[in-house]
């Protein structure tokens, strides 16, 4: 909430990016993105995105977690199947006889549909259990998900623990072959998912979604059906994270099933405490830090090792104590996330003289 | 029949360790009302101290010789003449390495004692009162911490580390089935049912057991009747490392010495979830349950099957009961 922001209209009132701060910096991020295909080198245009694919499905766990109040631990199976079904129905429609041109508008939204239905599998026990069970649950079926796709007998299908090898984008003839051209369709894919979810929470089932956050029982008692809207957050949730897993694997040549075992799990839902939970910025402030924190400590670990392997071999596993400790700080002193240090700093500018903080 | 008998012992003597280290994450629970997520990597922990202490350390030019291999002359004298691996030769082996067998195991539960102490008192204190999801995070959160700092301390995975007990062969017959074990297998199930007991034992009669349960019950009341909530806090996360140190040992001289030894802590996680978080005797059914299932997926489906058992085991039960077998139904208030 930013005070000093007055509005006249209730037209003014209803628009999304309703403040100049706001504008600003959607605006801003607009025009970056625009122009970073064309000016920024691969390394950035790596980070970058990087950066996107895991916006897009912490996007989609903030609906769970963080508006939906129901914890899951184990988002990153839904990345998986997202990721798995491009090249499986890439050599489906191959068999077929499509041509490769229109493929990837088939497959995408294949990927999203097929990762919803999963995460209305994986939101049953929602219906039964909430807290530390429901995590448990939804981390018992991350663990289920990548054994199914590791497998023997699914092999031919999905490569098995050796991964497989994964077919580029090609739009109407676009061949999306580089990392370049492949970052302007993620960041199409982020801007697009940041504002379907965004407009969702300004709907009737949004509301219904923040109303068994703050209580089921009482919103269940006004007329919310829990059995609908909580597999409805679910599946909006893995539709998400499904659309980052086919971005995933359109963007690297070869998946592997142990890239999405528990550890990205645990990454999505980091970014998202750091960033701040239930709040649309929230997973953008929350994968900006963390993507660049383990670049930044690679950066001045280079400084200082200059080449020796001795200091090298201390940068995984710091930058691993840094990721714990980023959850545990923010927990322990900011648990509404960046977000919330933000909204202090702009309050502070708009009362300035007149009042801090 | 006589293979069904074999995975069966097997399967109950890994469901007997697999309650060692639930009994860890209940007794947190009992306490301070955290699941405790990271309990597995103070496994790992407990195993990396034992493999310190058991084999690293006396390894060093300035530890004493009888540490690293204790030989007195009536010892070598008994294994003169011993044909090889025969079950007085694997006792006396056992007797040589029985003094760092003991400094390991020492050392590990003090170390990992200390460990629990501190994160007792640096991260789940000032936690006290706060939400759920917080202090779930928290152990989430601590998970990469240990799993960095032990890359950070022991660079290298270990093999190897001595076993506990003397492990010779136990050769038996079930109704005219062969039957083959382990004796260090046999004394693991040992040690971890005799500490399950005696912990259940001390959480039921002793005064300090009391307080631990009354805390439980309401931690206001339980202060306000002189009960120091802080120092039951900390009972309870020492209780969990020491345990935790010693099925950390156990898991050493099983599987070796890995990081892959955290992961045992999700498994377990989902067993004491099936058992009920709050009841000894639930999670241990569980914990045997878990580990016959397991035996008896290996044996029929393959060895990878048997990983994922705890995790299908522990979604048919929350599906049915959502709070485990025996679990008290938490009573909510609107």
């Amino acid at each position: 909430m930013i005070n000093g922001n007055l509005k006249a209209t209730y037209a003014a009132d209803e628009r999304m990016v309703d403040n100049r701060y706001k504008q600003f910096f959607v605006y801003g991020m607009a025009v970056l993105c625009a122009l970073m295909p064309f000016a920024a080198n691969n390394y950035i245009i790596l980070v970058a995105a990087q950066m996107g694919i895991m916006l897009i499905a912490v996007v989609g766990v903030n609906v769970v977690i963080g508006y939906t109040g129901l914890l899951s631990l184990g988002h990153a199976a839904f990345l998986a199947i997202g990721a798995y079904s491009i090249p499986i129905l890439h050599g489906a429609m191959g068999t077929l006889g499509l041509p490769e041109g229109i493929m990837p508008f088939l497959a995408i939204p294949g990927a999203v549909l097929i990762s919803a239905l999963l995460g209305i599998i994986v939101g049953l026990p929602s219906l039964r259990v909430k807290g530390l069970y429901l995590a448990v649950a939804t981390l018992s079926a991350n663990f289920i998900v990548i054994f199914l796709i590791e497998l023997k007998a699914v092999s031919p299908w999905t490569g098995g623990v050796q991964g497989i090898n994964t077919p580029d984008a090609n739009l109407l003839g676009w061949e999306l072959d580089t990392q370049r051209e492949m970052f302007a369709l993620i960041a199409a894919m982020a801007f697009v998912t940041i504002l379907a979810v965004q407009n969702l929470f300004r709907t009737r089932v949004g509301r219904a979604f923040i109303a068994i956050r703050e209580r089921d029982y009482s919103a269940e008692i006004l007329g919310i059906s829990l059995l609908r809207y909580k597999l409805m957050s679910f599946a909006i949730s893995a539709a998400c994270c499904g659309l980052a897993g086919a971005l995933f694997a359109y963007f690297y040549a070869r998946i592997l099933p142990e890239q999405f075992e528990l550890a990205l799990s645990l990454q999505l839902v980091a970014a998202l405490i750091v960033g701040g939970m239930g709040r649309i910025m929230g997973p953008i402030f929350g994968v900006i830090i963390i993507v660049t924190v383990p670049e930044a400590l690679k950066f001045s670990f280079g400084m200082v090792a200059g080449g020796s392997a001795d200091v090298a071999a201390f940068r995984a596993p710091l930058q691993e104590i840094v990721f714990g400790l980023l959850i545990i700080l923010f927990l322990m002193f900011e648990p509404l996330g960046i977000t919330q240090i933000v909204d202090r700093g702009f309050r502070a500018i708009n009362r300035w003289p007149f009042a801090r903080g | 029949m006589g293979q069904f008998i074999q995975f069966t012992l097997n399967g109950l003597m890994a469901g007997a360790i697999y309650a060692l280290i639930a009994v860890g994450i209940v007794s947190v629970y009992k306490a301070t009302r955290v699941v405790n997520f990271a309990h597995g990597y103070l496994i790992m922990f407990g195993a990396y101290f034992y493999y310190t202490f058991a084999v690293l350390f006396p390894e060093l030019p300035s530890a004493p010789d009888w540490l690293a291999q204790w030989e007195p002359a009536w010892l070598l004298a008994a294994r003169e003449g011993l044909p090889m691996f025969s079950p007085m030769g694997a006792v006396l082996d056992w007797l040589a390495n029985l003094p760092r067998i003991v400094f390991g195991l020492a050392g590990s539960v003090v170390a990992c004692a200390l460990l629990g102490r501190l994160i007792e008192r640096t991260l789940m204190r000032p936690l006290i009162g706060q939400s759920t999801f917080a202090m779930i995070m928290i152990t989430v959160g601590l998970i990469s911490v240990l799993s960095g700092a032990k890359s950070l301390i022991w660079t290298a995975d270990a093999a190897f580390v001595p076993h506990i007990a003397p492990n010779t062969p136990i050769r038996f017959e079930v109704f005219g089935n062969p039957v083959f074990l382990f004796g260090a297998d046999v004394a693991n199930v040992a040690i971890a049912l005799v500490m399950f007991v005696s912990i259940v034992a001390w959480v039921r009669y002793s005064k300090g057991g009391v307080a631990i349960r009354a805390t439980a019950e309401d931690q206001q009341t339980a202060y306000s009747m002189g009960i120091s909530v802080p120092k039951v806090f900390a009972r309870a996360w020492v209780l969990a490392a020491t345990t935790g140190a010693i099925a950390g040992a156990i898991l050493a001289t099983r599987n070796g010495v890995s990081p892959s030894l955290g992961l045992f802590g999700f498994s377990v996680l989902a067993i004491v979830l099936m058992g009920g978080l709050d009841s000894y005797v639930g999670v241990f059914l569980a914990a045997l349950a878990v580990g016959f299932l397991e035996a008896m997926a290996q044996w029929q489906l393959g060895g990878e099957w048997a990983e994922v058992v705890p995790y299908i085991a522990v979604l048919i039960v929350i599906l049915i009961r959502p709070h485990g077998l025996f679990g008290q139904k938490e009573v909510e208030r609107i």
